[in-house]
């Protein structure tokens, strides 16, 4: 489910090309076909690689730097593992991956589409035999082939300050996005230093975070496959026009911060911890970072809940679980034995999915007991891989519609037009149904 | 009486206008020294006028100066700039050399080149030169953006061209009738005769190598080989939530080219006057 | 014109000459074709690595550029499929597109303003006052510092209750007090104003140069016709001033196109603040739509090309005939 498929636009010819040069290449008889990362397994991992990662937090602190010295340990022919923490990492490592430059290991940006996995990764494994060992590989899975592991799991939710919510006088989960922007004003009405709710809208990529509750709040487990069957996926009921119809609501009403152009990610994290902010809209993988900021600001972590999306399905709450970032290894990289090592030694030994208070993305790991409450009163969904041959489909309408979900661009838009009211929800819901139509037509759906 | 009124006020109003610009000039920079003085706490709590309680706790410098990977930074963009301009100075001499003291075959047309190329802004082209730089495998190398900021640089030859035809043709003849070759003559006569132009163009470069984003926004990726600039712009991802410490990076960019304009004004001044104007 | 035959150098020595004055005869008629053709190939040697460059660097691209915006090309595949105008057409129909030219305006404007302030400022330098270096020295600085920490100094100075709002409490004009960036109407203002700030300085001394390469004399003959300062500043100054002004125009254009930093910084193109240069950046790497980001940079030099060939017609400048 992990929400990122941006891509380009003119789709409908380019991914048509793609697929073309793919099967030629392939049936042709290449002298080089596309191997497995490990084609000498007793290779011993050695040299050098360079890893990129997105937790620039966890290079600055030197948590990496534990996990360089463990990992050589265990490999003493390894000289030196390299870790890039990139800032903007959709979009830096989008741009290295026009060049052969872009690290040995690295997490898979969500933009890259199914059929360019190929192009740019080394396959893993095959998905059947993979997926006996790992959760949620199936959406860096093509034809077979699986290209990424995720790291750690997530389940998608929301981030809250449990005093702030208390003192408004909210003690339960809203069930409602009515009542969520209720208790949203109450917490206003309260007087609260920054905001109820705080979008993220200048780092941008948390506004793509709300993706999350794609399927959770209709309980539907293939709903994003089934956003390629409907000409209006935006609609006061879908999935699609709940999410972003809270948002627009919650902005319209003045719930988020004041001005969301000087919006920090690192600083939020503070001003959640110190309740100057009470609700953000994160996957779980967020908990122990906002924990961590609290405590720093003299608050507890006790303080940083988790609850679910406002919305009901007889009665229970949903939650979309799934892989976070997945690793892969650059297909031109020099040192795959060794890139592989790190990705296995990442998952099975170096306890960074236990220390992210994630879910484990090995088939028989547990819960961490931060999440068990959040687990026992919400149902986890798992999202349904697109069916055999549809596996681009859903990026393919989503690039030529121009709408791009996996990009932040158009939620900025969507609070643009909240806060001027240039244009109102409703307009918003036509554009984007129009839109996806186009998209939808193009991409010959 | 009126007419000396008059000026009085015309003189009070140039000296009120030169007080309000100075201060909008200076104040953002005032308030980003006093920020980069002020512990975490403070800067949130007090004020931006408030006065940092202390003036000398260097401790935020010393996080961005080391966390930050400002003096790699600082190290990457004098490498890169030293090797660009001597490439910048030995292109624009002998282009000029060559434009000026020689009548060949396709003279006017390669003047028409350079003359044509000044109109083509840099940035709007870089979609197509990644590609170029990607093919000669520079990608993410302190090499591309050398390569680009001598192969690109019209306006340094240009300054080049303006001083060659100043230096006289006599000095040539008289070192060829000693034996001198065109070489020779070039290293000999010209090079040293640019001086003057040669200082224009390291200060023109040199500026903007320094504050230059863009290129090394595109093209190096790794940390180890940034320059200052994006050094600084990478650094306030993870310091978005201690500004006092971004304020401090930002400063320890700032004071290398104070210093260096307290001391060189007058070349600086002259270097962007003739460059401009020649 | 006498050359005394010093072996290989004699003959080269004499096409320079020559070279120099075409009306004259050349001795070097007869030199040994050897020798003639090193002489002859001597300018192209100086002017291989240059001219390469050159064509690498530039027209390369350039060329290239407009092939790619005739195709569909991502920037990956081996194989690009020609689309002819498709990618003219939506360059001219995504309002987002469009919205990136309109930005641009806003820089262009700023830009006039910038220069009327350097205008200005270089003006009343120009005369007697005290201070002068002082003055000069704060109103160019600014156009020193890098454009990452201008983007972060403005950030702290216009963040809400930062130093821009302290001053205007203050003083008493809360009514002034904006979201500086948040604010739609202005936020794009606000990040021009910046830029004015940046590179006013640089207008200001180049025209404070051309002022004061003025003849002292002309001014002193104008004073003693009677000349008001008014009259000086336009009679003597604004003329004289004039090709630098010109100058200064493309620049302003050129630049308002190309605007990247300040916005990347401050606003990250939030807000209807993306520039040109963000969104083909943006869209060349980030989208893959190479093809697409080509045809608007074509357009973009398409502007530049007509722009300046209007300002060239316009205002006639003999200083860019380098031959």
């Amino acid at each position: 489910m992990f929400p990122h498929h941006r891509r380009r636009r003119l789709l409908g010819l380019a991914a048509a090309s793609t697929v073309l040069a793919l099967t030629a290449a392939c049936s042709g008889g290449s002298d080089d076909p596309p191997g497995d990362s490990t084609p000498d397994a007793d290779a011993t991992p050695s040299g050098a690689i360079t890893v990129l990662t997105w937790r620039t937090d966890l290079v600055e602190d030197g948590t990496f730097d534990e996990y360089v010295t463990q990992f050589k340990a265990k490999y003493p022919d390894v000289t030196d593992v390299k870790i890039e923490g990139i800032t903007d990492y959709e979009g830096e490592v989008k741009t290295r991956m026009n060049t052969d430059s872009y690290g040995d290991v690295l997490a898979i940006p969500g933009s890259v589409t199914p059929d360019q996995l190929g192009d740019f990764f080394e396959p893993l494994g095959d998905f059947d035999e993979l997926s006996k060992e790992y959760r949620w590989i199936a959406d860096k899975t093509f034809e077979g082939r699986s290209y990424g592991i995720p790291v750690v799991g997530n389940v998608q939710g929301i981030v809250y300050n449990t005093k702030v919510w208390e003192a408004a006088g909210v003690t339960d989960f809203p069930t409602t996005t009515q009542e969520f922007l209720a208790d949203l004003q109450a917490i206003k009405d309260k007087g609260i230093k920054v905001a109820p709710l705080y979008t993220n809208y200048k780092d941008s990529w948390p506004l793509t975070q709300w993706d999350g509750a794609r399927g959770a709040v209709t309980a539907n487990p293939d709903y994003v496959n089934e956003m390629t069957q409907t000409d209006t996926p935006w609609t006061d009921e879908s999935d699609s026009g709940v999410i972003d119809g809270l948002i627009y609501d919650v902005v319209a009403q003045g719930l988020t911060e004041a001005d969301p152009t000087t919006t920090n990610w690192e600083q939020s994290k503070q001003l959640l911890g110190t309740g100057e902010v009470a609700t953000m809209v994160l996957g779980s993988w967020a908990i122990p970072q906002m924990q961590a900021a609290a405590e720093a600001a003299g608050a507890s972590a006790d303080d940083i809940g988790y609850m679910p999306f406002p919305a009901q399905v007889d009665g229970k709450f949903h939650a979309v679980a799934g892989g976070d970032y997945n690793l892969g290894i650059n297909v031109h990289s020099k040192n795959k034995v060794t890139a592989r090592a790190w990705i296995d030694w990442f998952n099975h030994e170096s306890g960074f999915s236990e220390s992210q208070v994630g879910l484990s993305p090995m088939i028989d790991g547990t819960v961490p007991a931060a999440l068990q409450d959040f687990v026992d009163e919400v149902e986890l969904i798992t999202m349904n891989p697109a069916p055999e041959g549809k596996e681009s489909l859903f990026a393919d309408i989503d690039t030529a519609s121009g709408i791009v979900t996996t990009d932040p661009k158009y939620r900025q838009k969507i609070v643009d037009d909240a806060r001027s009211g240039a244009r109102t929800k409703q307009q918003v819901f036509d554009d984007l149904n129009a839109a996806w139509a186009e998209g939808r037509a193009e991409a010959g759906a | 009486m009126t007419r000396t009124l008059t000026a009085g006020l015309a003189s009070t109003a140039k000296y009120v206008s030169l007080v309000l610009a100075a201060l909008v000039m200076l104040l953002p920079l005032v308030l980003i020294v006093m920020g980069s003085f002020k512990t975490n706490q403070e800067f949130l709590a007090t004020g931006p006028f408030t006065a940092p309680e202390s003036w000398t706790d260097l401790s935020n410098y010393a996080t961005a100066f080391t966390r930050g990977g400002m003096a790699r930074g600082f190290v990457n963009t004098v490498l890169i700039f030293a090797v660009a301009i001597v490439g910048t100075i030995l292109i624009g001499a002998a282009t000029a050399y060559a434009l000026d003291r020689f009548r060949f075959v396709g003279r006017r047309g390669v003047l028409n080149l350079f003359l044509l190329a000044t109109l083509v802004p840099g940035v709007t082209t870089q979609v197509a030169t990644f590609q170029i730089i990607n093919w000669l495998g520079l990608y993410d190398s302190q090499a591309a953006l050398i390569l680009l900021f001598m192969g690109t640089d019209i306006i340094s030859i240009y300054i080049f061209l303006q001083f060659v035809r100043s230096i006289p043709r006599s000095l040539d003849e008289a070192a060829t009738i000693d034996g001198a070759g065109h070489l020779r003559i070039f290293f000999r006569i010209i090079l040293p005769n640019l001086k003057p132009a040669i200082a224009t163009v390291v200060i023109i470069k040199g500026i903007g190598i320094y504050n230059e984003f863009f290129l090394p926004f595109l093209y190096i990726t790794d940390p180890e080989k940034r320059p200052i600039s994006t050094a600084l712009f990478a650094f306030k991802g993870p310091f978005g939530s201690q500004w006092e410490v971004i304020c401090a990076g930002v400063v320890i960019t700032i004071v290398p080219i104070l210093v260096l304009f307290l001391f060189l004004q007058r070349f600086i001044y002259n270097g962007f006057t003739s460059g401009a104007t020649k | 014109m006498t050359t005394a035959d010093t072996g290989l150098q004699g003959p080269t020595t004499a096409a320079a000459v020559a070279g120099r004055a075409p009306g004259s005869s050349s001795p070097g008629g007869a030199a040994a074709p050897g020798r003639r053709r090193r002489r002859r190939s001597t300018p192209y040697l100086f002017l291989l690595v240059p001219v390469a460059l050159l064509l690498l660097l530039t027209y390369v691209p350039v060329v290239n550029m407009v092939w790619y915006s005739f195709t569909d090309w991502d920037g990956l595949d081996k194989t690009k499929e020609l689309v002819g105008f498709d990618n003219y057409t939506e360059v001219f129909t995504d309002p987002e597109n469009l919205h990136v030219f309109y930005v641009s305006l806003y820089y262009f404007a700023a830009s006039f303003v910038q220069m009327v302030l350097a205008l200005y400022f270089a003006t009343i330098l120009s005369f007697r006052i005290r201070f002068k270096n002082l003055w000069k020295g704060i109103l160019f600085f600014p156009y020193l510092i890098n454009g990452v920490a201008i983007g972060l100094i403005f950030l702290n100075f216009l963040r809400p209750e930062g130093g821009l709002d302290t001053v205007l409490m203050s003083l008493g004009l809360e009514s002034l007090v904006h979201q500086w960036t948040g604010d739609p109407d202005i936020a794009n203002a606000t990040l021009a104003s910046v830029s004015v700030w940046r590179y006013m300085g640089l207008n200001f001394v180049m025209f404070l140069g051309a002022i004061q390469s003025i003849n002292a004399e002309v001014y002193e003959a104008a004073e003693i016709d009677g000349a008001s300062r008014w009259h000086e500043f336009w009679y003597i100054i604004l003329p004289s001033i004039r090709p630098i002004v010109g100058l200064s125009l493309i620049l302003a254009i050129s630049g308002s196109l190309s605007v990247f930093e300040i916005p990347k910084v401050m606003t990250d193109g939030g807000n209807g603040t993306e520039t040109f240069v963000m969104r083909t950046v943006w869209m060349a790497f980030n989208r893959n739509m190479v093809g697409l980001a080509s045809a608007m940079a074509v357009v973009l030099l398409l502007v530049v090309l007509v722009v300046t060939w209007v300002q060239r017609k316009v205002l006639p400048d003999d200083e860019v005939d380098l031959t």
